[in-house]
């Protein structure tokens, strides 16, 4: 059995253990993407449909885990967990229908509620990518010192995938970093502009503010950290300092994720044990398509929290949310296009 | 906390629900001149609701002489002296509207001693103010 392996079946079993507790994170009056009363999660039919969700998602990890391990079939193997996890999602969310309850039309905001910013302000989540902008203009200054071969990928022994050094390759690099680096720095700004505060009273609004700015700080940090294999490639350290780096990421985001997760969606963990009504997300079960995709053209915001699992998701009814995803995708291919 | 609640299932636009919402807090006095309101795209992101429906409604407020607003500031409450005059028709207005409200409510099984307990309570605050 390969190294890959025996690292690659304890990942498909920590992923089936991460889909087993996701909907215990939800805010307690959703279930599955669905308004329920909050105590609904108790009934025994609720019960029932959560055992069913389980027992697929295991059931999907468990024969994903035998392929890897008998053929060595990683992507078959993760394709299938997904989809064991799709269809886990999708049927319960479509039992839990049955049981929906009206979601609260009433709603409140406080119109002192204080500023969301991000934290050490603009130029704090951009200066990776103004640090890849001045490593790009040192490039071009000093081409001369720059070596044959550039590292651009390093496993635990150090580097083990190379580029030759041309403009194309050095520039197009830079230019990949900067732009994931700008990604995340506008997925920290989005986070803060572009979505509902559900909660902006009581107890809900700080949990609920301290969900956001998590998930803020995680995104900031991850830039740091992604905008560091350009300088490696360019200055070549010691491979220790690779390993540190990788560890470090790593700490990072399992700290910030557990973070999250104990906090649960929006902090709704946090609001229940203050003593604080649920108060559901604000969106009607209708925009939810599967309990996965929301389309609300009514809805200015472009991020959603989502519904199942941990974090944000778009809103595609909102023709913005579009040209983000264009420029996403538009972005990276001009890129590809001039690097040829 | 200022709260400022909306009813989606209210017969009444959710802008009108914003302005006399609003109205309630300046007249109350829980918004003094000076304070910010909040940013349109932002009141109508928490609200989840079109940037034109708070942008309406704070424009009916500007009007009315409360709230000033600048492209880049936002949204301010203002000391009101423009509008301290009342024609006629304001107060003959009043009466009819209160009246509707007052047999709307007892149409809808509010009793009348809760009604009038509402009214005297209003009558005191506004004696004070």
């Amino acid at each position: 059995m390969s190294t890959e392996t025996m690292l690659f079946v304890p990942l498909l079993i920590l992923i089936g253990g991460l889909f087993h507790i996701m909907p215990g994170l939800t805010r307690p009056d959703l279930f599955f993407a669905v308004t329920v009363a909050p105590e609904f999660r108790r009934s025994s039919a609720a019960r029932r449909i959560l055992g069913r969700y389980r027992a697929i998602v295991w059931i999907a990890t468990l024969i994903a885990s035998g392929m890897a391990l008998a053929a060595g079939m990683a992507v078959a193997a993760v394709l299938l967990q997904a989809i064991g996890y799709l269809w886990g999602l999708v049927s319960a969310n479509r039992a839990v229908r049955a049981y929906a309850a009206a979601p609260s039309a009433v709603l409140e905001v406080d119109l002192a509620a204080p500023r969301e910013r991000l934290p050490g302000g603009l130029i704090v989540a951009l200066l990776p990518v103004l640090s890849l902008a001045a490593l790009g203009l040192w490039v071009g200054f000093h081409w001369d010192r720059l070596p044959r071969r550039l590292p651009v990928h390093w496993g635990i022994d150090g580097a083990d995938r190379w580029l030759n050094t041309t403009p194309a390759t050095v520039f197009g690099f830079l230019a990949v970093q900067a732009f994931v680096c700008l990604l995340l720095a506008g997925l920290a700004w989005g986070l803060l502009n572009w979505s509902r505060r559900i909660s902006t009273t009581g107890a809900g609004a700080a949990a609920e503010r301290h969900f956001r700015r998590r998930i803020v700080q995680l995104s900031i940090v991850c830039e740091y950290f992604l905008a560091c294999p350009a300088w490696f490639a360019l200055f070549q350290p010691a491979a220790a300092v690779m390993n540190v780096w990788g560890l470090a990421l790593a700490t990072a985001i399992i700290g910030f994720t557990v973070s999250l997760m104990r906090g649960g969606q929006g902090g709704s963990h946090a609001t229940v044990a203050a003593g604080a009504a649920p108060v559901g997300d604000r969106t009607p079960d209708a925009c939810w398509k599967w309990g996965l995709v929301y389309v609300n053209a009514a809805d200015p915001s472009i991020l959603v929290e989502k519904r199942f699992g941990i974090g944000y998701t778009l809103n595609f009814g909102n023709r913005w949310t579009w040209v983000v995803l264009a420029l996403l995708l538009v972005a990276p291919a001009a890129g590809l296009i001039l690097l040829r | 906390m200022i709260i400022l609640r909306v009813d989606l299932k209210s017969p009444a636009p959710v802008y009108r629900q914003i302005v006399d919402a609003v109205r309630i807090l300046l007249v109350n006095g829980d918004l003094s001149p000076g304070d910010a309101l909040p940013p349109v795209r932002r009141l109508a992101l928490d609200l989840g609701v079109h940037f034109n429906t708070v942008a309406e409604a704070y424009r009916t407020l500007e009007e009315e002489g409360w709230l000033e607003i600048g492209r880049r500031s936002g949204a301010r409450v203002v000391p009101r002296t423009a509008q301290n005059r009342c024609d006629p028709q304001t107060g003959e207005a009043f009466e009819r509207r209160l009246r509707e409200m007052v047999a709307e409510v007892q149409a809808r099984g509010l009793p009348r001693d809760r009604i009038a307990r509402e009214l005297r309570l209003l009558a005191k605050t506004l004696e004070r103010s």
